[in-house]
């Protein structure tokens, strides 16, 4: 073995995993996605969530003020009236529809900050994929927070 | 004197530049001059001012002999005051800012905070001013005062109590434009509320407007609420099609779906009102019940087909028989004019007529052809400077209700005299200063006797005409008409030189229409009265103008249904038209072979269809429109039209095409430009040179028939 051999191939190596057995000490960065799931970050903006009243009320009134506010122009909401045989939200105004394009949202949040009244929030789900394209387009059914118990 | 007034100018300073204004000009007009802005709620400029919101507080001081300013102790309404000599105006000072954001806060005391959930939120003044002059935090932390949300007032406003203001210009439009001063305030103070007397419904056909003169949410439309708010919709320039008045409207849409009509102002037609008729009769646009796709007979049903498909069998139907043509008017210029050139030249038939009511003047009666002047010889905005009106055979404002606000504003603002001759009461004998409510029925007797009266005063007709005149004196047809004979020699003399003479072609629906109308043309041509005859339906001056009528010896509507009942036709084309629901529309459906129906709604007629072409509503297409004064106006497409709709034009087009012989139009502009080559009264009408107020059509007519040689 030559000198030249030795000081290409074989040093280097060598130095390579003296690092990596340096390393193993180290506490470990990498989780086990998706089995284990990382902690997000307090202000972590993603999917949107339409949030209820502890009454199980919804909080959003149709005023269309998150589609005003909308840079990516992804949000549709449609107003009803309210009837007291049929009550959504308090006051006279609920959304019938709301609707968010998803491909088109840029997540800015300018929605949550333009609500009056909080309904509409970013959460830290994050899995947004999907196999069509229509599937990205969320009703006001996928955004509502369930009714808690 | 007010003339005299207004031509006088004076000096005044306003935030130390000196200009020229007329005197006794408001100063919130004065100030708009130099491009500035002193901000109000109560002030409209149509409307008498009255200073009830102080919004427009503005310092005043007058220049004294030695050259210095005094200015008033106190802040003056800029709303209230008129401008005079050496008037010095501040409207920008700190002062000024605070009372400003004073009477905001107090405003905004009871006013509740529900703007994202209010149909005013986004496009409300009192939004702008509190954004703009306002104080920027509250530090009122009482109850606010609690009042019914969501009254409905009427069937097409709703009151939310809780936001009005109270600056009156709700109540002061139905006492001042409308004139059925239908609201008033009730109580006083904080507990003052604008509502009709009674608390009945608010009647009023002008209703509408209150919703889009209310500087707050107080008065909302019940057919738009919660429909979309202001940043969702896209407006287009409309013109409406509800009736012949051609007003400007803004043609709201959400989504590409109609959402509501706003008044668009052009000061020639509409100023910016509009009438409930045309604000809120648009929702047939969203109606479930529209011709979407083209349909041919099976059998016994309809069923869908292309448009090929629809186009063949006409193409193989046309030929085989007399065919004949009834045309609505709610069809644009272009439509008419293609449709009618395909009926002509290429079906080869000149049964076609546009016209709906009981009698039809044939071409040599009509009155155009009679006397060598228009049937419509002054304009909407010119009845204004009239020096007396007459409103003679016609409930105005039902027939024409803007017409009807400019005959009240002429008399409101310029004291102009009102003449009515009406045979039920109308909004119009409220300020006539004459009014009269003859028999039903006896509108012929009625005219016959002006006329008497006017040849008895010394007015010259043709012979013809007064040939059998002497025996329709006052005196003789008092018993018929119901009438004084001093009340018809009063009428009569309110015609004359200055006077303009309003009627509708409702006189065309009455017993013995075939005189009367004549009569009431040659009153006005020999007394020099103004003749306005206006058509009701909504293109029929275009319709009129472009030759859509029977030629001598064609038939006219009547005749052409009354053949059509007894199998004269092969096949009947029916372009928006609901001929089933007249009496004896169904039975000339059933006796025709082939019917084609153009329509845009399925309608009682589309069961008869042999073929069904739907077609496009007046905004889903561009074209022009000509109103009842001739005004020939644009109207751009808003809307899409549903399905597979194709525009008047686009049809005709195509199927002149396919019969053979027609040239291919790419747009309704170039059909449009086709139209301006063939008939000059059109030549100003080219999209390119058409103006945005819209360009009147010169009607006289060709002097084929002058008076005299009858």
């Amino acid at each position: 073995m030559s000198f030249e051999v030795f000081r290409d191939v074989v040093k280097p190596i060598v130095v390579g995993f003296g690092i990596t057995a340096k390393r193993l000490a180290h506490p470990k960065v990498t989780i086990q996605y998706p089995e284990e799931r990382r902690e997000q970050f307090g202000r972590t903006r993603w999917r949107h969530v339409l949030t209820r009243y502890d009454s199980g009320l919804e909080r959003c009134i149709g005023c269309s003020l998150c589609a005003g506010a909308c840079p990516a122009r992804c949000i549709y909401v449609g107003a009803a009236e309210n009837t007291d045989e049929a009550r959504f939200s308090p006051g006279e105004r609920y959304a019938h529809r709301y609707e968010i394009n998803m491909l088109r949202c840029i997540f800015c949040g300018f929605c949550q900050e333009a609500c009056p009244t909080g309904a509409i929030v970013l959460r830290k789900d994050f899995e947004l994929s999907n196999y069509e394209r229509e599937d990205f387009i969320y009703t006001k059914e996928m955004l509502l927070e369930p009714v808690r118990d | 004197m007010a003339a005299e007034a207004e031509k006088k100018e004076v000096q005044v300073t306003i935030n130390g530049t000196k200009i020229s204004v007329p005197a006794g000009e408001l100063l919130v007009e004065s100030v708009k001059r130099l491009g500035l802005e002193i901000p109000i709620f109560c002030y409209h400029p149509r409307m008498q001012p009255v200073g009830m919101c102080r919004m427009c507080l503005v310092e005043v001081g007058f220049e004294q002999q030695d050259g210095s300013v005094r200015m008033m102790p106190k802040p003056q309404a800029g709303c209230t005051l008129g401008a005079s000599e050496g008037m010095v105006v501040v409207t920008d000072s700190e002062a000024i800012h605070a009372d400003r954001r004073g009477v905001l806060e107090f405003l905004l005391i009871n006013h509740p905070l529900d703007c994202p959930i209010c149909d005013r939120g986004g496009e409300c003044p009192l939004q702008n001013n509190t954004m703009a002059y306002g104080p920027s935090t509250s530090r009122y932390v009482e109850l606010k005062r609690h009042l019914p949300k969501a009254f409905p007032l009427s069937k097409y406003v709703t009151l939310d109590l809780e936001r009005c203001i109270q600056c009156g210009r709700c109540v002061r439009f139905t006492e001042e434009v409308s004139g059925d001063a239908d609201l008033a305030f009730r109580f006083r103070g904080a507990e003052m509320q604008p509502s009709t007397f009674q608390l009945t419904d608010f009647e009023s056909r002008f209703s509408g407007n209150v919703i889009e003169i209310c500087p707050v949410g107080a008065l909302t439309s019940t057919t738009y609420r919660f429909r979309a708010r202001p940043w969702d919709i896209e407006a287009g320039e409309g013109i409406c099609s509800q009736c012949s008045n051609g007003c400007s409207v803004w043609i709201d849409r959400r989504s590409g779906k109609f959402v509501r009509i706003s008044g668009r102002t052009n000061e020639d037609v509409n100023e910016e009102w509009t009438c409930d008729k045309g604000k809120f009769g648009h929702e047939y646009l969203n109606s479930t019940e529209r011709a979407t796709s083209p349909m041919i007979r099976k059998g016994d049903s309809l069923v869908p087909c292309t448009w090929h498909e629809a186009y063949e069998a006409i193409v193989a139907e046309l030929g085989r028989g007399a065919a004949a043509s009834l045309v609505g008017t709610r069809v644009a210029n272009e439509g008419m004019w293609l449709h009618h050139r395909l009926f002509h030249q290429t079906v080869g038939s000149r049964d076609v007529d546009f016209r709906w009511t009981r009698f039809l003047p044939p071409a040599s009666e009509r009155i155009g052809s009679k006397l060598g002047s228009p049937a419509v010889q002054g304009t909407i905005a010119g009845l204004e400077e009239a020096k007396r009106i007459v409103v003679l055979g016609c409930h105005l404002a039902e027939d024409l209700p803007i017409v009807h606000l400019r005959v009240r504003k002429a008399w409101a603002k310029h004291g102009t005299d009102v003449a009515v001759a009406y045979h039920s009461p109308t909004e119009a004998e409220r300020f006539a200063s004459l009014p009269i409510r003859y028999r039903k029925g006896s509108e012929a007797d009625l005219l016959r006797s002006l006329l008497f009266v006017a040849v008895e005063r010394g007015a010259t007709v043709p012979e013809a005409v007064r040939t059998g005149l002497d025996a329709f004196s006052p005196e003789a047809v008092a018993e018929r008409t119901g009438l004084a004979p001093s009340a018809i020699r009063a009428l009569a003399d309110r015609c004359g030189e200055g006077c303009a003479v309003v009627a509708s072609d409702a006189l065309l629906d009455v017993e013995g229409a075939s005189g009367a109308y004549q009569d009431l043309a040659y009153l006005c041509s020999a007394t020099g009265s103004t003749l306005h005859f206006f058509p009701r339906g909504a293109n029929s001056m275009g319709a009129e103008a472009l030759g859509l009528l029977p030629e001598t010896g064609a038939k006219d509507t009547w005749q052409i249904v009354e053949s059509a009942t007894s199998g004269a036709f092969h096949s009947l084309w029916l372009v928006e038209t609901d001929l089933a629901e007249l009496p004896e529309g169904s039975g000339a459906l059933e006796n025709t072979p082939f019917v084609i129906v153009q329509t845009t709604a399925l309608n009682e007629t589309a069961r008869f269809a042999s073929v069904l072409l739907p077609m496009a509503a007046p905004p889903e297409q561009d074209g022009t429109w000509t109103s009842c004064e001739g005004r020939v106006q644009r109207m751009k497409a808003s809307l899409h039209p549903p399905g597979e709709a194709k525009p008047a034009w686009r049809i005709a087009c195509d199927l002149s095409i396919l019969l053979g012989g027609g040239t291919p139009y790419f747009g309704a502009a170039e059909v449009m430009e086709a139209i301006a080559n063939d008939s000059p009264s059109f030549a100003g009408c080219v999209y390119s040179s058409l103006p945005e107020e819209g360009a009147i059509l010169d009607l006289t007519p060709m002097p084929t028939a002058p008076l005299a040689q009858e």
